[in-house]
């Protein structure tokens, strides 16, 4: 049963998850491109400088990357299922209801990880290449909470797009919006340390936030 | 599941709304609030200062007698020297020493700390300049070092250890009884300084060192701290006097200089900074230094002679956000505020507020009553919302959007 | 006979507008009964009660025993849902659709939808979302009968139907539900067809039950009986064994469950004079329309 879920989905978003990752891996190298350019014009020691004390982002380029991916992962995956009210189909299978949505929900996030896995080793690969420990390690506390607005904002887009009633899809839009705001706050290269494990719980918490509109759908609000 | 998704989703909707929704007041309602600008006048001793009301600048003393721009100037000469100098109203001489402009800029100096200065996120690999290259600017190297188990120089261009040189200082550092690692570096790291002074560097057990490197070679110094003095904070300066190195804030708060050359300690006569929320400004000149540290809604300003006692110090208030017409309506409005970023510290994190003043209890109030006939017309039963009900009369405007949002209805 | 279905003292409100008070039926097994009702009879609340998607005010619709809210698995696995416009997964092609499925069902027997596949003209990478309404209703049939179920729940199957596609699918399940043994419960939009398909009718109107026996003797029992008068101030639409009554000029349609001798009886004893006295025979369309009236 798992595996012809996993198959479901996989038809829905193995074109998008294919495409969106090699363009998020193109975004990376464009990152070292720009830096290798500068360093090529500049000197890398002049180029650290900026880093280090200039709050110059060399990694502003993923910022809505993760974003994008998360977003457009959930779009693919379950505009499809409620389109025509094809959810259903879903819950007539001889599974329960919620295993169901879980698996479908776990393969997003199976893929999403993988992809990001992608982004992030080749981001820390390069980084380490140009520059020091301190420098790689500030960077990965500023893209965390992108990565995670990537999940945070998979797990919510499900929610708005499974709940059947307009008002209500607005409602939880809104609501979802301001809190994906929090995953982008400005500031300085490393100033989301304190913040990074409250944002994995948090995203964590939501993570079977779309079960609520799933249940609603089920129980006859649409 | 799906009762606790909800919850969940109901107070993440309350995290946010109650960083949306003030952010989204003050941005339409928020008028600027101007401190005053606070100085103290080697020639009237007492303070002079300017404020903004009403939109214009007025320019008064103490006791808030208002001076024109010319009248107020000629009053603070050593703040005002050159523009003195340029009508040529500068005096001869004050306090019985002959002024000399030359000698009044040398003597000027300008020191600004926040508290965020001390609470930042900070990638500890630092540049350590040629302090005698014999050339009249400063070079950027083009390696970084860090103190870790050892001082290592990083090439930036290889991005490789250079071995011979992080065995250089390790050596040095080592035979100084220096203890790793670093817990402290503080310098001033830019080619646009008057001259290099290197690094001071306070060790894992509270030793302080002066860290330079002087043609190529080492210079390590170990500087005798008073017993006892440790301290949470360095702010390194560049001033022309040459007086001091830095400006130190010590674990209990103190306020320190560190005189150049003999390393002396010197505590100043302060007892008032809250390093973790204040701003400190200090400026100096041939007499006096005015010191002030400021925190919403205050301002303690001293004045210090130049051998750092204690002359005179002046306190004011004004109406902080809170207090203004907006902050009273805002206190109606909601019972606390979030933020993800405040002045006083670089780092992000849920910086909450709750409202000092009582007067959101009302719209709380008034909103239970609302959500309990949105209950009743919704048909929806009683006992299954308490726990709503509850979030509306603490949470206040956040609740109530957050249980509505996310609608209470299951069937069992 | 065992009940497959059986569906009691459901009441259901939208906001404060009945649907239905106290609605009562069962379904035998192996028998096929048409839910038939003009829109917003109730016909898709009962579907959506009988899928579990709505929970009803009062009563409760069971399943082999089971309320239909929570179906487990194993009885989820018995029943066939045919949703409503023959609704599938449109991004799949015809061989992927067969392979999510099997993975579902343990009695999976792709025989039947191949069968049926061969019949359409499709190429085999053809996403369904591409094919028409006919073809697409095969696809959903065919799954659902290589699922194998000993129930199918079929919600307006014929909608979107061309004629002939809509006597395929009649024919091929009638033939294949009574050779397996096979329950359905099936409503259609379009009633000719379904006397073709049934056993049993439920026809609803507007909060109640206006019809549930066997169709044969719902068709036999049902008459309509044709003729000219002049009115006399009797008002025959307020008799009891008067179930409708339409009128054109002075050429009556009056529609009951008595016999002919009963309606020329009542005539005669109050006087009326009649003329053209007819039965008109009568197809499951007519006497649907009969029963709940042409608006």
């Amino acid at each position: 049963m798992i595996k012809s879920i996993v198959y479901k989905e996989w038809i829905k978003t193995r074109w998008f998850l294919l495409i969106l990752t090699i363009l998020g891996l193109l975004a990376v190298g464009n990152i070292f491109l720009k830096v290798q350019h500068y360093i090529t014009f500049n000197e890398a020691h002049n180029y650290w400088y900026l880093v280090l004390f200039q709050n110059q982002q060399y990694f502003k380029g993923l910022k809505f990357i993760p974003l994008v991916i998360g977003l457009v992962i959930a779009l693919v995956q379950y505009i499809p299922e409620i389109t025509n009210k094809r959810i259903k189909l879903t819950f007539h299978l001889p599974i329960n209801e919620n295993k169901a949505l879980l698996m479908m929900l776990g393969y997003g996030v199976a893929v999403l990880l993988l992809s990001f896995a992608l982004l992030l080793i080749v981001f820390i690969f390069l980084s380490q290449h140009f520059f020091g420990a301190e420098i790689v390690h500030s960077a990965l506390i500023s893209v965390t909470p992108w990565f995670l607005a990537g999940l945070a904002a998979y797990f919510l887009s499900a929610l708005v797009v499974m709940e059947a009633i307009w008002k209500y899809r607005i409602a939880y839009f809104l609501a979802s919006a301001a809190f994906i705001l929090f995953f982008f706050e400005k500031g300085m290269a490393g100033a989301y340390a304190p913040l990074n494990w409250k944002l994995a719980v948090l995203t964590l918490l939501i993570s079977l936030s779309m079960t609520f509109s799933a249940y609603r759908f089920r129980k006859g609000e649409m | 599941m799906n009762k606790i998704s909800r919850y969940i989703l109901v107070f993440i909707t309350i995290l946010a709304a109650s960083v949306a929704l003030p952010e989204l007041y003050w941005l339409a309602f928020e008028k600027p609030i101007n401190a005053p600008f606070t100085m103290y006048s080697s020639q009237e001793h007492d303070f002079f200062m300017i404020k903004r009301e009403q939109g214009e600048t007025v320019r008064v003393d103490r006791k808030g007698n208002e001076y024109t721009r010319d009248e107020f100037e000629l009053k603070l000469p050593m703040f005002f020297s050159r523009q003195l100098a340029l009508n040529g109203t500068l005096p001869d001489s004050l306090n019985g020493v002959a002024l000399d402009l030359h000698e009044i800029s040398r003597a000027r100096s300008s020191f600004r700390f926040r508290a965020r200065d001390m609470q930042t996120p900070t990638p500890e690999l630092y540049p350590l300049f040629e302090s005698e290259s014999g050339r009249a600017n400063l070079e950027m190297p083009t390696d970084f070092f860090r103190i870790t188990h050892r001082m290592e120089f990083l090439d930036a261009a290889t991005n490789t250890i250079d071995e011979r040189k992080s065995q250089m200082f390790t050596t040095v550092l080592n035979n100084r009884d220096f203890n790793y690692p670093a817990k402290m570096i503080a310098g001033i790291p830019t080619t646009r300084k008057s001259c290099d002074e290197g690094y001071f560097v306070v060790d894992s057990k509270d030793m302080m060192y002066h860290v330079k490197m002087i043609k190529s070679e080492p210079y390590v110094r170990k500087i005798e701290v008073p017993d006892g003095l440790t301290f949470r904070h360095i702010s390194c300066v560049d001033f022309s006097d040459k007086k001091y190195y830095s400006y130190l804030i010590s674990e209990d708060d103190g306020l320190y200089i560190l005189t150049q050359d003999v390393y002396e300690f010197i505590r100043w006569p302060f007892d008032a900074l809250q390093p973790e929320t204040d701003e400190l400004r200090i400026y100096g000149n041939l007499f006096h230094y005015t010191v002030i540290t400021r925190r919403p809604g205050y301002q303690k300003a001293m004045a210090l002679d130049t051998e750092y006692n204690k002359v005179d110090e002046f306190t004011e208030t004004w109406k902080e956000r809170e207090e203004t017409k907006q902050g009273k309506i805002a206190s109606f409005i909601f019972p606390a505020e979030m933020r993800l970023s405040v002045p006083t510290t670089n780092f992000i994190d849920f910086y909450g507020e709750r409202t000092k003043k009582f007067n959101w209890v009302f719209l709380n109030l008034f909103l239970v009553l609302v959500q309990i006939i949105i209950i009743r017309r919704t048909k929806l039963k009683m006992q299954k919302n308490i726990l709503d009900l509850v979030i509306v009369g603490i949470t206040g405007i956040y609740g109530f959007i957050a249980v509505n949002f996310f609608q209470n209805k299951f069937f069992d | 006979m065992n009940n497959v279905i059986e569906c009691k003292n459901l009441t259901h409100y939208y906001g404060k507008k009945l649907v239905y008070e106290n609605l009562n039926f069962n379904v035998r097994e192996g028998s096929i009964l048409g839910l038939l009702g003009k829109n917003g009879a109730g016909k898709t609340t009962t579907i959506n009660i009988l899928h579990g998607f709505l929970q009803p005010r009062a009563g409760e619709c069971l399943i082999y025993g089971e309320n239909t809210q929570h179906l487990s698995p194993q009885t989820k696995s018995r029943i066939g849902f045919l949703i409503e416009g023959h609704v599938q997964y449109a991004f799949m092609d015809i061989h992927q659709i067969e392979k999510f499925y099997s993975g579902f069902y343990p009695h999976w027997n792709k025989e039947p939808y191949w069968e049926l596949m061969s019949k359409l003209k499709v190429d085999p990478n053809q996403k369904i979302s591409s094919m028409s309404c006919g073809q697409r209703s095969q696809v959903a049939l065919g799954l659902i009968l290589a699922q194998e179920p000993d129930l199918l729940i079929l919600d307006d199957f014929s909608m979107g139907l061309d004629p002939g596609y809509r006597r395929l699918f009649i024919d091929y399940l009638r033939t294949y539900a009574k050779a397996e043994n096979k329950t359905i419960f099936a409503t259609s939009h379009i009633v000719q067809d379904m006397e073709r398909l049934i056993d049993d009718v439920l026809i609803m109107d507007y909060n109640r039950v206006l019809a549930h026996s066997p169709i044969d003797e719902f068709m036999t029992g049902f008459k309509q009986f044709r003729f000219k008068m002049e009115p006399n101030g009797v008002d025959l639409e307020k008799e009891d064994f008067v179930v409708n009554l339409e009128t054109t000029k002075n050429e009556f349609e009056l529609y009951t469950y008595e016999s002919e001798k009963f309606v020329k009886g009542f005539l005669d004893k109050n006087g009326i004079r009649y003329a053209d006295f007819s039965m008109v025979p009568m197809g499951l369309e007519d006497a649907f329309i009969g029963l709940t009236g042409k608006y």
